[in-house]
């Protein structure tokens, strides 16, 4: 008996044990250091699943000239969580490709990037997507930790041919667009495809709600603690619930890949996303009609902002050994051949100067974007713990099952703040 | 009975000595560091400090850790009742003379061999797509949507680990039950002892110490849920479903809180330890008794 207890024992703590030490391991720093003629491999690690391809093609081009370089693209499932657990590990990719959010914050402010203010085609960037970096690092300045490359714009996208059969026109505010989802019900047409399975699906309408609703100074007085959620966001989760109603049933079980395809094969009119879904719409059915208009979150449409932000940019790892080699690399990113090739795959907008997205797809906002009638993702202000998405994806499930509106707003935003400042200690 | 100075073949120590060096360095070392880390405050990379015990007194007033917690025992004490209530009567069955005993065997082992991931991913898609048409056709209205986007999340995710953990712990029963010597059947029957008597005077008893080894470790197992949340509901919808081996993961690297989830890796694993050892304590006890 007791040898078989202290193996039961034995093999129980050791089972125990084994997850816990996951947590931390050994360096695995590779790659060569030399001149430029040496061969150098560099990784460069994507936060998108959607752009790997575009990548690996045009580092393929840089490979092409530049032979002694090669590149190779990691683009891993919940990469921003992988980058963190590699930045515990001091396993920094050399080029980082991700967007201007909190985990680049974090990254910013842990030291580890370059500064790449002083390149040459830092001054070719388009000033408004410049201040949206810098706002996002801390204690820097204006020096530029992560060059802005391409942009995204989120609103809502809709199915051009079912508009025309509709003879619906473009909403522009808050009224016009309630209206447009009642005659849309009524003609038996779902107006809106929504993927609230995955929780961060539920974020585009808060991200584009907020900035057209939210007072100006919102963003620094929450961060000071002057002003909390529950006084100022009111309107933007009623106006959230008031959507709720039009979208497909078992929104709350739909899945993003499966409503893209949904959406795609015409069985909704519009959903509530952002570019970087087109191209997935495109995979399932090549000549989707597909258009974007800024949500009209407000009755006033001079406040109906496209909400755009930095959706890529580029950093260079600082401890980096082919540093030299990673900021050609950028470098050649920033062309404008190469950067209109790239904003041509992803239907995306270009932070560089003088590029500019023709793809009719995401005319609706271009005009929008280019006179800067935009707001950057008001998400990329909040702390990096604050798990926006899990609440929506809570205040979104309480309502699809039949929790009383007033107390599930008053209950969501309670939640906001209690968490958010949760995190906001530090 | 000990002997002092017996020469032990060296071999023995070669078999020995190498996997032990490999263990502490790749297990027991990261382990110890982990707990060192949880007394700081970390994020997980750049500049930290010693804070003593604060993190580990934070987690008691950290409302998302003590759901977690509620939510991870909650889902533990169903599963570890269902999968040994399940996997007993499957080991029973597949230990009498049934035909196609070996063909059923191995059908009922299959799950274990399958990745806990990949079984997650094929479920989420069979609760997202297949089974909602089926819910509408029998007109259950439960059923008619899918199950992980609702308050019912977690019995989704309850099912799908009870199928594939029956897998294991049936194997360990089935080789209990054969340890039974048949003779002792064959006594009982002379002496009229049939279905639940038996069961509880001779099977019972006898497979006892098997028993122990499965609550123990299905016990540790279901207290360290992760790979079917992560792949079915990521612990959604909302924190519903969010064990706490998933809030460490999720927190720890996504939210820079690695000290402070550490810390609370620690304090699951003292209460895993915990409740192992009162396990084994009190069923050996019975173990005892029943013998």
């Amino acid at each position: 008996m007791k040898f078989k207890q202290a193996m039961v024992l034995t093999m129980a703590a050791a089972m125990i044990a084994v997850p816990l030490s996951g947590c931390s391991g050994e360096n695995s720093a590779s790659g060569s250091t030399g001149d430029s003629t040496a061969p150098v491999s560099l990784e460069l690690f994507s936060t998108k699943s959607e752009n790997s391809e575009i990548l690996k093609s045009l580092a393929a081009d840089f490979h092409t000239k530049n032979p002694s370089v090669t590149i190779t693209v990691t683009s891993p499932q919940d990469a921003g969580t992988v980058l963190k657990t590699r930045l515990t590990k001091n396993d920094l990719p050399d080029v980082l490709s991700m967007g201007g959010d909190a985990t680049f914050t974090e990254l910013q402010s842990a030291g580890v990037l370059e500064d790449l203010s002083k390149e040459s085609y830092a001054s070719n960037i388009q000033d408004s997507y410049k201040e949206m970096v810098y706002d996002v690092q801390k204690d820097a300045g204006k020096a530029l930790y992560g060059v802005p490359y391409a942009t995204n714009a989120s609103g809502v996208l809709y199915n051009e041919e079912i508009f025309k059969q509709e003879g619906a026109e473009v909403p522009t505010t808050w009224d016009d667009f309630m209206a447009l989802c009642k005659k849309l019900k009524n003609d038996g047409i779902t107006p809106f495809e929504l993927t609230f399975n995955d929780s961060w699906c539920t974020l585009p309408p808060w991200n584009s709600m907020a900035p057209d609703l939210q007072p100006e100074n919102f963003t620094d007085d929450r961060l000071a603690g002057k002003t909390t959620f529950a006084a100022t966001h009111q309107e933007v989760a009623k106006k959230y619930l008031a959507l709720l109603p039009f979208a497909q049933e078992d929104y709350m079980g739909t899945t993003y890949a499966d409503g893209n395809k949904a959406f795609a094969e015409g069985n909704a009119a519009m959903m509530i996303n952002g570019n970087w879904a087109i191209s997935e719409f495109k995979k399932v059915n090549p000549d989707f009609n597909v258009n974007l208009f800024a949500f009209p979150a407000s009755n006033d449409s001079s406040k109906n902002y496209v909400t755009s932000g930095v959706d890529v940019l580029f950093a260079v790892s600082a401890e980096s050994p082919n540093k030299e080699a990673a900021k050609q690399f950028v470098s050649f990113m920033m062309e404008k051949e190469t950067a209109e090739k790239y904003i041509t795959d992803q239907f995306a907008f270009s932070a560089v100067e003088g590029v500019e997205q023709e793809d009719e797809t995401v005319a609706g906002v271009k005009k929008d974007i280019a006179n800067g009638k935009v707001a950057n993702f008001p998400d990329h202000y909040y702390p990096s713990g604050f798990d926006l998405a899990a609440l929506a994806q809570e205040f979104a499930k309480n309502a699809a099952e039949g929790k009383d509106a007033e107390q599930n707003i008053t209950d969501f935003l309670k939640q906001c703040d209690e968490k958010y400042d949760a995190v906001n200690v530090s | 009975m000990k002997k002092k100075n017996r020469r032990v073949a060296s071999a023995f120590y070669f078999m020995v000595i190498p996997m032990a060096l490999l263990f502490f360095t790749l297990h027991t070392l990261p382990f110890l560091q982990g707990v060192f880390y949880s007394f700081t405050n970390w994020k997980g990379y750049g500049k930290w400090a010693v804070v003593g015990l604060r993190n580990y007194i934070h987690i008691f007033s950290d409302p998302d850790i003590v759901q977690a917690y509620g939510f991870t025992f909650y889902f533990a004490l169903f599963a570890t009742i269902l999968v040994n209530l399940f996997s007993l009567l499957l080991a029973m069955g597949l230990n009498a003379r049934i035909k196609l005993k070996s063909t059923l065997r191995a059908i009922f082992f299959l799950p274990y061999i399958l990745g806990n991931l990949i079984v997650g991913f094929v479920f989420k898609f069979i609760f997202a797509n297949l089974l909602p048409p089926i819910g509408k056709a029998l007109g259950i209205a439960s059923l008619s949507v899918n199950i992980l986007g609702t308050d019912n999340a977690w019995l989704g995710v309850l099912f799908v680990t009870v199928w594939q953990s029956i897998a294991f712990n049936m194997l360990i029963y089935l080789s209990g039950l054969q340890t039974i010597d048949h003779d002792l059947y064959e006594a009982a029957d002379l002496d009229g002892a049939t279905g639940w008597s038996r069961f509880k005077n001779i099977t019972f008893p006898l497979i006892a110490p098997f028993f122990t080894i499965n609550m123990v470790l299905c016990v540790k197992n279901f207290l360290m849920t992760f790979d079917q949340v992560m792949a079915m509901t990521g612990g959604g919808p909302g924190t519903a479903t969010t064990t706490v081996s998933v809030l460490i993961y999720k927190r720890g690297f996504h939210g820079a809180q690695f000290a402070y989830q550490s810390a609370d890796a620690v304090l699951l694993f003292l209460i895993i330890v915990a409740i192992s050892l009162f396990q084994l304590f009190v069923l050996e006890k019975r173990e005892a008794k029943l013998a």
